[in-house]
């Protein structure tokens, strides 16, 4: 009766009373404690809560914020050990502004340590596992909160996105997961990884229920100096604006059919061959589909410059979990001596490398090299795809080579072209474009998504694009049927 | 290859330890990164792209007006440690004055 | 001999209502963390939001000081670790300061002094640490406070020079009312770079820092024992370590520790502030709001206003009583007289009071008409002060007071004579001293018992011409 329902079909339980939103509540946080041990989404799930009468869509809507958001007086680790016991003192505000709304938080999700990975398995409480295959990963680093929503515990979930940590597990996960414009959503109360790269993004099982959480949550915020001003238009009320002409391009060097002809990866070759299926069917509903060809050098610095720069503001971000004035004192008889002991037994070791290689990419000596060359071809690559956007409307791609990977599957990383295509939705974070992931095939049991990008504060656009393509998938709200469980 | 060395001494300042098995990691990942890197030195005329910051150019940024808003209290300063005194933070004590 | 290199590094705490980065108080509080945004804290998820006052107020001192303004603001994070840091960063201004390339002109002895300043810029104070035996304490209030750091060229040559520029610095500071410049509460504070070269060279000599000094005459102290140090270390032949010293309650420096390498701060610019232009006319705008600065007052008074050196210091060092003076005169004022109101009636008033000028019941308006009054031959100086200091007593309007008392000055030398004869006649054995014993000082006497038979109104140049005739006089005839 609840579970994997949508916002708007709980809001028709609720307006028909049906059910109350106490009942709504509960039903959900006994789904997160039955998916617990088995897919392990959640660090805290809430047993009650003090629902605040409003008449938004989202009053009495339960979802999940990941445990990276500031949330007063509710623990609050960035699946980290060195916060493991931190409960913040303020609220961020996009848990201000639900909370405002009405919309019930079932829990906290899990993600990858600091959010700074994309596995869903270095949390310090352990890893995620993918709801459509308990042993393959969701991917992260909002792991748990794409997982939630693919179990269909909760409509939709808020995560993070700094390279694609909301983009990517919602592909792997058969959900929705939408990244606004940079600025369109306030980042305050949001745990720093690389500022100039997060984005509060949104995971939801169709494209209107993002565009109403969106809705809610956009607009200026005096506490986050890059946020927008506030636009009068609801992108829920322009989702169905006729797409007729619009026009998407691919990039022939991350998705183009030729690019990939002579692969012996049969489930690559799946997706290649879907994708440009769905092109079609695309094409046939009115779309203006084509082709452009961008310097295969710049594509391969994608990933390598994203690297410096994320890490580069990452070890400046957390450089204030030191154990000192919160987090878990280390112990000591000086101040060096509380503070290593601090931070060599908090962060894990991914966290630790990622740390000294952001740390030496700044370095005085390095940074013209590194730092500084790795901002300029983030600009070279927002110039081009900008340039770009002048004549098109969006680009569109898978968001990755294959399904789901394994827990023992060892990422080919080196290869110039996995390099590429399990990693080009960093180009929405370069840029700050609007960018969002809907599923649009099942290979092998196992959901695909696909993405869509488009220019700088047309979030209505791409919305709008979005929600067409959903209707010839065929997948909208969509869930792992998984578990006995009826509530 | 950067030698452990080197690496012992970025993570020393930026205090914490790693173990010798990591540092083994860390030294293939920085080969690897720096050789990604020393291709992007190699772009045409890179050296005359302006660095970019930010992701774009935003035109709706307010400093804010010089007025007294949210503060918290003293205890929700002090909420997340048990180390206080006279409602000050207690550490050990800082010799070094300055740096 | 040797020439002394000196570059001075000055932190200057802005006054604003909240701080640079949080909407928290920006005020001296003696109850620890009472003053403590989340954003102070450094708290995960917490983003800096500018203060637009302490921006202003920081260009507005770097157009003060003469510096070239940016485009745009944008802000530079600062890393390194120590627990008075929270965020383990501190946001300030590398890549576009709020000013460079500027200079300030300094009066030193009855010279001027250039001093070069290389950059001004805006970032955050830290919290504060309070050390015991055992234990440091942190207390938060103090992080995040605007702080304006401002750098010179190694330009200075002697302690006096540090302290003249120092000291006007601080008038800067407080003409522009940008910061009350305490430094006994730590709001100006100074680190100093001194090196000694050898007379002639071009070659530097080795730097020795001294850091955080409040008071300033310990700045001369600091560096006029540290040109004994180096020369008589250099005299021997030996080498000036590069270090960081400290000044002692002795007035002597002690090493604090060799300067190692240099720390890397690994600057980046801040990501959470977006550049935020700076529009030509703002700047324009901002320039012509500045005051006239104490210098330059200074030299129009004795230029232009042919007023005393010293007289002129005193008027032109504050600049509410400056202001006060200029306004004084904008009426017409005479300018001798206004500078002997000004200088001695008001300021012993204001001292006596314990309060600023612009408390004072007088204004300059009032002042200039009583000082028209005098001007004219009204009333006597004499009388002109002493209805000042009653009039700031009753709180009333002095030119009521004088129409009240029926003031006046009695000019007319016929009406005196006949009360200086009075005089004379009812004292006649004053006279005789005079006339018999040559005895001059019976002058004063028939001055004052003219005065007091006057009600004071008498004229008292005019009446001791006369009171000297009229004895004169008595003195031929008695013969």
């Amino acid at each position: 009766m609840y579970r994997g329902k949508n916002i708007t079909k709980i809001r028709e339980l609720l307006d028909k009373k049906v059910i109350t939103k106490e009942e709504v509540f509960e039903k959900a946080t006994s789904l997160a404690h039955y998916f617990q041990d088995e897919y392990n989404s959640f660090v805290t799930i809430l047993d009650k809560v003090k629902i605040k009468d409003s008449d938004s869509l989202l009053s009495g809507i339960p979802y999940a914020l990941k445990d990276n958001f500031s949330t007063r007086g509710i623990l609050t680790t960035a699946s980290s050990n060195i916060l493991k016991d931190y409960v913040p003192v303020y609220d961020a505000t996009v848990y201000k502004k639900l909370k405002k709304a009405g919309a019930t938080l079932v829990g906290k999700t899990v993600l990858d340590e600091l959010a700074m990975g994309g596995t869903g398995t270095t949390a310090h409480t352990g890893v995620v596992r993918n709801p459509w295959d308990k042993e393959r990963m969701i991917g992260g680093s909002s792991a748990g909160s794409a997982a939630c929503v693919a179990l269909g515990i909760v409509p939709f979930a808020i995560g993070s996105d700094t390279g694609d940590s909301v983009r990517k597990p919602a592909g792997f996960g058969g959900i929705v997961g939408f990244k606004p414009t940079y600025g369109r959503i306030s980042r305050y109360g949001l745990f720093a990884f690389a500022s100039s790269l997060d984005h509060v993004a949104i995971c939801s099982r169709n494209v209107r229920d993002a565009a109403l959480v969106t809705d809610i949550l956009k607009g200026q915020d005096p506490l986050d100096m890059v946020t927008l001003k506030s636009e009068n238009v609801k992108y829920v009320d322009t989702l169905n604006d006729d797409i007729k002409g619009k026009k998407l391009f691919y990039i022939k060097e991350v998705c183009g059919k030729d690019f990939y002809k002579d692969t012996n990866d049969l489930v690559l070759k799946k997706v290649i061959t879907t994708f440009h299926d769905m092109l079609d069917k695309c094409r046939d509903k009115g779309f203006i589909i084509e082709e452009v060809s961008i310097d295969m050098d710049l594509l391969t610095a994608l990933y390598p410059a994203y690297m410096c720069i994320s890490c580069a503001e990452a070890t400046s971000n957390n450089a204030n979990l030191t154990g000192i004035q919160f987090g878990p004192r280390g112990v000591g008889n000086t101040i060096e001596e509380i503070i290593f002991n601090a931070r060599t037994e908090g962060f894990s070791e991914l966290i630790k490398r990622r740390f000294v290689l952001g740390s030496y990419i700044l370095q005085k000596e390095n940074q013209e090299k590194l730092y500084l060359n790795a901002c300029r071809v983030r600009r070279l690559i927002v110039d081009k795809i900008t340039e770009l956007f002048e004549e098109y409307d969006g680009m569109i791609a898978p968001c990755s080579g294959g399904v789901a990977p394994t827990f023992d599957s060892r990422s080919e990383k080196l290869s110039a072209r996995y390099l590429i295509l399990e990693n080009h939705m960093v180009m929405g974070n370069f840029g700050g474009f609007p960018s969002i992931t809907i599923p649009y095939t099942m290979i092998d049991k196992l959901p695909v998504g696909l993405n869509i990008t488009g220019r700088v504060k047309d979030d209505a656009l791409i919305l709008n694009i979005a929600q067409k393509i959903e209707e010839l998938t065929g997948l909208k709200d969509i869930y792992a049927k998984v578990g006995e469980i009826d509530v | 290859m950067i030698d452990k060395e080197k690496l012992e001494e970025y993570a020393s300042k930026l205090m914490f330890k790693m173990k010798d098995e990591e540092y083994k990691t860390l030294q293939e990942e920085f080969e690897i990164i720096l050789k990604q890197m020393e291709l992007i030195g190699k772009i045409p005329n890179i050296e005359k792209v302006e660095p970019m910051t930010f992701p774009f150019k935003n035109t709706d940024v307010n400093l804010r007006e010089d007025e007294i808003l949210d503060y918290l209290t003293v205890g929700e300063v002090l909420e997340n440690t048990k180390h206080q005194i006279d409602d000050q933070v207690k550490v050990p004590k800082v010799v070094d004055e300055d740096v | 001999m040797y020439k002394v290199v000196i570059g001075l590094e000055v932190h200057c705490e802005l006054k604003t209502k909240s701080k640079n980065f949080s909407s928290a108080p920006n005020t001296f509080s003696t109850f620890p963390n009472s003053n403590v945004a989340a954003v102070d804290l450094g708290l995960p998820g917490i983003l800096p939001v500018v203060n637009k006052e302490a921006c202003r107020k920081a260009l507005l001192t770097a157009m003060a000081l003469n510096c070239q303004n940016p485009d745009e603001v944008i802000f530079d994070r600062k890393n390194y670790f120590y627990p008075d840091l929270p965020k383990g960063y501190q946001i300030t201004q590398v890549t576009k300061p709020m000013g460079v390339n500027g200079y300030l002109d300094v009066l030193v002895g009855d010279k001027i002094k250039r001093v070069k300043i290389h950059q001004l810029h805006l970032e955050e104070d830290t919290a504060s640490l309070e050390h015991h035996p055992k234990y440091s304490l942190i207390d938060y209030n103090r992080s995040g406070i605007p702080l304006i750091e401002i750098v010179t060229e190694p330009c200075i040559e002697s302690g006096e020079e540090a302290v003249a520029f120092l000291e006007d610095l601080r008038d800067v500071f407080l003409f522009l009312g940008v910061s009350e410049a305490k430094s006994n509460y730590g709001q100006m504070r100074c680190d100093v770079n001194i090196s000694l070269m050898e007379e002639g060279s071009t070659k530097l000599g080795t730097k020795v820092e001294m850091k955080n000094i409040n008071a300033f005459n310990n700045v001369k102290v600091a560096i006029e024992y540290e040109i004994k140090r180096q020369s008589a270390l250099l005299d021997k032949g030996e080498k000036i370590i590069q270090e960081t010293r400290r000044i002692a309650e002795d007035g002597k420096t002690y090493s604090m520790r060799e300067k190692v390498d240099a720390i890397d701060y690994k600057y980046f610019i801040e990501p959470n502030i977006p550049s935020t232009p700076l529009r030509h006319e703002y700047l324009e705008e901002l320039r012509s709001s500045l005051p006239e600065l104490k210098l330059d007052r200074y030299l129009k008074y004795i230029n232009k206003y042919n007023i005393g050196k010293s007289d002129a210091k005193v008027l032109a060092k504050v600049r509410s009583i400056s202001d006060y003076f200029e306004e004084v005169l904008s009426y017409g004022s005479d300018v001798s007289l206004a500078v002997n109101f000004v200088t001695t009636s008001i300021l012993s008033t204001l001292n006596k009071l314990e309060i600023s000028v612009d408390e004072l019941f007088i204004s300059p308006k009032m002042l200039s008409e009583v000082i028209e009054y005098v001007y004219q031959g009204k009333i006597s100086l004499d009388h002109g002060k002493k209805i000042l200091y009653k009039a700031i007593e009753e709180k009333i309007d002095p030119i009521e007071l004088i129409k009240k008392e029926n003031l006046k000055q009695i000019n007319d030398e016929d009406e005196l004579l006949e009360l200086i004869k009075k005089v004379m006649d009812d004292n006649l054995e004053q006279v005789r001293q005079y006339i018999e014993e040559d005895n001059k000082h019976v002058i004063n006497f028939f001055i004052g018992q003219t005065m007091k038979v006057s009600n004071r109104q008498a004229n008292p140049n005019k009446s001791l011409e006369l009171i000297k005739c009229e004895l004169e006089r008595r003195k031929t005839d008695g013969k």
